[in-house]
Order: C-alpha cells, then structure tokens, then sequence
C-alpha cells in the first residue's frame, strides 16, 4: 500500500489545487441546478423590461457579454438568421432576450448597440450583479469572472445556451451553444 | 577510409541543417483568413485561419499583431464545467504535415480594443510570427459570420 500512496495522492493533490485554482470567493459560481425559470425584470436601455410583459409571446433568453467576440456573436446570428426565417405573425410573437453576464462592464446603452447588429428587436439586459446572478440562478445559466492576464482585464466564464420560455412565462426548452437554426426554430413552434 | 566517411557524415549533416533552415513562415500555409464582424462598438473581435504546416518540422505561432486593434492575443475556448472559457494561450502547434484550424469556438487570434468598427469588405492585415522568429503577412477579409444550418463542430 506504502508504494502505491505517492500514486494516490499525487491526484488529490493536483485535483486540490485545480480546485483552488477556480475558487474565486465573492464571485457568482453557480453550477447550472435544476432550472426553474420564472418572471424576473431587468433594464434595458428603454427602461425595465419584466418577462410578463411579454406574456403571449414566446421568448428566447440568452446570457452573455458584449466583450465576447466569438461566442455570443455565433449564437446570437444564429437566433437573428432564424427569426429571419418565421412569417411576420410568427416573428411579432416572439422576443429575443440577451441578459449581460457582466453588469459591470456591459450599461443598458452598451447592450442596445451590441444586439441591434444581429436583430433590431433584440433587447439586450442588465442589472445589479445580484440580480443578474439571481435571474441566471434561476434559469440554470452559470457564468463566473476570471481574472486573467488579457488587456480584456477579467473574462467571464459562462454556459451558452438559449433558454426557450412559452407564451405563459414557463421555461419551455433549452437549447445547446451554436444550435443550428432549424432546431431553433423547431424550438420556437413547439413552444409557442 | 575515416577521412571519406567523415565527409558523408559531415556532408549528411549539412543536408540536414539546409532542410531546417526552412523557417516557420516558409512552411507554413495561411489559408481562408477572416476576422469577424462585430456590432459597432464592440470592444474585441477574432480572426481566423487555417495554418497548414507544409515542412518537416513542428512550427508554432507564438504571437500576432495588427494595426487595427491595440492588443493583438492568441487565445483558445474551451468548455469546461459546462462553461466556455476563453483563455489566452502562449503558443499554438502547428505539428509537421498537419494543419492547425483557428476557427469558432477554438483557437483565435483577438483582436483587443479596435481601433475602429470592422466593417464587411475591409481586410484586417495581420503579422503572424512563429516560434522560430520567422514571421508572416496575411490579410484577413472582415466577414460576417452567420447563418448555419448545420452543426459546425
Ligand atoms: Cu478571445
């Protein structure tokens, strides 16, 4: 047994330290539980936004930040190609949210230029780093600020799916990073 | 009978070193550059390629530049803990005979606080250098990415 110890804790030592390594205290760590969804109200730049005033419509909710330069814009052209793809009646009952994981940086103004380039309805959110953190818990998008040598300054860690929620305010599907736009629209249907 | 397998010796080594005076930049082919069109105001972008490494040695890029943005980093995304984490990386392999994709949701080279909004049919030069110091000029088309219909990875 004396042998094989140094085998043994050699990972659990590794596996303490990777742990360490990710534990930023004060920051919003939330491993994705099981995801409940709900009302929330948040502010865009035309002032606070609630999910029930979009009652009736169904509405896809993105979380990301307007620092990302690959993956939200890959997932956001996804969502504006396939609201392309709707008939006008279909368009108007749907809503494109794109709640800022990264309250910090990211102000109402900021978001508004940021999700009018892939779809002019798009409303982009923001809030306290509470609320957002709340909101996110609630819909099971995890996100968590790293810091990093990067002239960025901090990045933001955060899952990339597109929460799907029915005409009754109730958390319909998810759909996973870079979903290919039949299954959002698919998604869009059968939620409706 | 020494002397003359010396000078094959010596004669093979020479051959050697020519063949690794092929530099990185040399070797390696720069194909379907892009860097991403992003909505005016953003603060960072990425830029794509792929790098096939056409020689017999292992390359690497270890560093980019372009005049349109301040800060010019190599980074990677990978998903861990159900997250995407982009991360800056010191260096990308570009393994002999093999080729290195950068491309959505992997290796990139961002573009860190644009000097101005990249706007569809500018191209964005580039300077790649390699490990070896060698280094390259690519220009990379700003696109618009968007619209996939099928799972890209
Ligand atoms: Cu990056």
């Amino acid at each position: 047994m004396k042998k094989y110890l140094p085998y043994l804790l050699i990972p659990a030592l590794a596996g303490l330290v990777a742990v360490l390594w990710q534990w930023h205290p004060g920051d919003p760590l939330r491993l994705a539980g099981k995801p409940r969804g709900g009302d929330f109200t948040l502010q865009s730049a035309r002032g606070p936004v609630s999910l029930h005033d979009l009652r009736g419509r169904v509405a896809l909710i993105y979380f990301g930040y307007t620092s990302c330069p690959d993956i939200c814009p890959t997932n956001l052209a996804q969502i504006g190609a396939a609201l392309k793809r709707l008939t006008p009646q279909e368009r108007r009952n749907v809503a494109v949210l794109f709640v800022s994981v990264d309250p910090e940086r990211d102000t109402p103004q900021k978001l508004a230029r940021y999700t009018a380039f892939f779809d002019p309805a798009m409303i982009g959110l923001t809030g306290t780093p509470a609320q957002v953190a709340e909101v996110a818990h609630r819909y099971g998008a995890s996100y968590r600020k790293v810091k990093s040598d990067s002239a960025l300054g901090y990045l933001v860690d955060h899952s990339a799916f597109t929460y799907v929620v029915d005409g009754r305010g109730r958390l319909c599907e998810t759909l996973p990073h870079a979903a290919p736009i039949d299954q959002i629209l698919g998604a869009i249907r059968r939620c409706h | 009978m020494f002397p003359t397998r010396s000078l094959i010796l010596t004669l093979a080594a020479t051959l050697t070193c020519t063949q690794a005076l092929a530099d990185a930049a040399g070797d390696v082919q720069v194909t379907t550059p892009y860097a991403r069109q992003v909505p005016p105001g953003a603060v960072a972008s990425a830029a794509f390629m792929e790098l096939n490494n056409r020689g017999h040695e292992d390359h690497a890029l270890v560093a980019a530049a372009s005049p349109a943005a301040e800060v010019v980093e190599l980074h990677e995304h990978v998903m861990k803990d159900g997250m995407m984490q982009m991360r800056p990386v010191p260096r990308i392999g570009i393994p002999a005979g093999a080729t290195t994709r950068l491309q959505p949701g992997g290796y990139h080279v961002m573009l860190i606080h644009l000097r101005q909004d990249l706007a569809s049919g500018q191209t964005v030069p580039l300077t790649l250098t390699f490990e070896d110091g060698s280094k390259k000029a690519v220009e990379a088309p700003v696109r618009r990415i968007g619209a996939m219909t099928k799972k890209m990875h």
